[in-house]
């Protein structure tokens, strides 16, 4: 075999794997090459949202904390797709386990598959090693917020502890902002991961952040998950209701109605 | 930070591969001096594209046990590119031939490699040890190490030991798995076997 035979066998087997089966390849457990359909995928929900037909009662449902729990993840998914009243389904945060982009593309695949728009908070998990960034490119800006039906939906992310407690997580100014009474919206409901009575939330804005949510009296509920199981308490005098959904292992997760400026939480088991 | 880093790791590993490449293809005369450098100087260096420790990957090393051992140090680079983010890594591959099957003067056939590796991601978001800002145990893995297995194959040949000093060339294929995929997969039907597989190939000169 002569160097110029094996060299062209070389670029051609080359070439087929690289056409063929690109995806087998892996260069790094932090190499992030996410396709278009798992790019700004909060921006896309939040478009499909608004293009979707509404009634007066929204319906919501949660999931969160998936880490490593596909399979319970995928039953999920198929669980909430017969449910054709739903308008919408939001994951608490923690869809990556390591924060590896591989755990991203798990995550959102089965996410992919709901017949409904969803929205992805950002987890604590989700931002080891460089999730920051993978989160950054599958699902958007870290705080973000939409109107749907008259209502806001704000995304806050509260993991201070992943910021090393840098006293910019939550971000209270732009929360404050995005509470500010405006005639497109009558009420809010704030969804984040690490509820302020945690530690892993920043002890120094707990204060400001339920001051901030109470300000403008206009905050309906607010959902976290990382605690896993589930639980509806008022945390402050100022009786805003937390509702803290169930992880996805447990098999069972809360489907939030919403009519007539009240509220009901359900579980439903899987 | 990183470029500092980037530019020691390229310089620590380049050099060894030069150092190795002169003296194999210049032949320096036999004196005691240059036998005892020469038991330092690596045995084979390789360049590997993908399996998960870089998209390019070089690196030096040593046979032990008849070349049934192979214990190689690579340096790897993601380029931003295929990646989002220019990453450095270095890692630590053993390699046990367990087949070594001679087809012809020329050709000698490894079907049945079995390997592990460590893997070390350079930058201040791949720790070792868990950082001060979590409490104790907070998380049990480390996002800058990790290890794996992997399964591989090799053909071992006579090309370019006519035109230079090196002893032959190998080209070799693999298949791994690491401890954070096996992980993921663990428990979960939902999750493709081929997902957490990570494909790799490589060449091998020997002196």
């Amino acid at each position: 075999m002569s160097m110029r035979t094996t060299l062209k066998a070389l670029l051609l087997i080359g070439i087929l794997i690289n056409t063929s089966c690109g995806d087998l390849f892996d260069y790094s457990p932090y190499a992030i090459d996410f396709n278009d359909e798992n790019r700004n995928v909060n921006q896309k929900n939040i478009e499909r949202l608004l293009n979707c037909k509404n009634d007066d009662t929204i319906t919501i449902a949660f999931t969160g904390d998936t880490h490593r729990f596909y399979d319970e993840t995928e039953l999920f998914v198929s669980e909430v797709n017969k449910i054709h009243s739903v308008d919408f389904v939001i994951h608490v945060g923690d869809i990556a386990d390591f924060g590896l982009p591989k755990q991203y593309l798990w995550g959102n695949s089965f996410m992919q598959k709901l017949s409904f728009p969803y929205f992805v908070v950002i987890g604590n998990h989700d931002l080891v090693g460089n999730g920051l960034l993978a989160y950054e490119e599958m699902f958007g800006t870290l705080n973000f917020s939409f109107i749907y039906n008259q209502i806001k939906f704000i995304f806050v992310n509260t993991n201070s502890r992943e910021f090393k407690f840098n006293g910019e997580v939550p971000n209270i100014q732009w929360l404050d902002a995005q509470l500010q009474p405006a005639i497109d919206f009558n009420l809010v409901v704030v969804i984040f991961h690490v509820p302020p009575t945690d530690d892993d939330f920043d002890a120094s804005l707990e204060e400001a952040f339920h001051n901030t949510l109470a300000r403008y009296n206009n905050v309906l509920f607010a959902v976290h998950g990382h605690l896993h199981h589930h639980e509806i308490y008022k945390p402050y005098t100022d009786s805003i209701t937390y509702v803290n959904v169930f992880g996805v292992e447990h098999k069972k997760y809360n489907m939030i109605k919403i009519i007539n400026n009240q509220f009901d939480v359900e579980t439903m088991e899987f | 930070m990183l470029k500092q880093w980037s530019f020691k790791i390229v310089l620590i590993t380049v050099l060894p591969i030069l150092a190795a490449r002169v003296e194999t293809f210049s032949q320096v005369s036999q004196n005691p001096d240059s036998a005892t450098y020469k038991i330092l100087l690596p045995d084979y260096v390789k360049m590997q594209f993908a399996g998960g420790i870089g998209f390019l990957s070089v690196g030096v090393g040593y046979t032990f046990f008849n070349q049934k051992l192979d214990v190689t140090y690579f340096y790897g680079y993601v380029p931003k590119f295929v990646a989002s983010d220019d990453l450095h890594s270095v890692s630590l591959q053993l390699t046990a031939k367990l087949l070594q099957l001679k087809v012809n003067k020329n050709i000698e056939l490894m079907p049945l490699n079995i390997g592990w590796f460590i893997h070390h991601t350079f930058g201040s978001d791949y720790w070792i040890k868990l950082p001060e800002h979590y409490p104790e145990g907070y998380y049990w893995w480390s996002p800058g190490r990790n290890s794996g297995v992997f399964l591989g194959g090799e053909v071992k040949t006579k090309l370019l030991s006519n035109k230079t000093p090196a002893s032959g060339t190998a080209f070799y294929v693999r298949a791994g798995s690491r401890g954070l995929y096996m992980a993921s997969k663990f428990g979960n039907s939902s999750i493709p076997l081929n997902d957490i597989i990570e494909f790799g190939f490589g060449v091998a000169v020997y002196r």
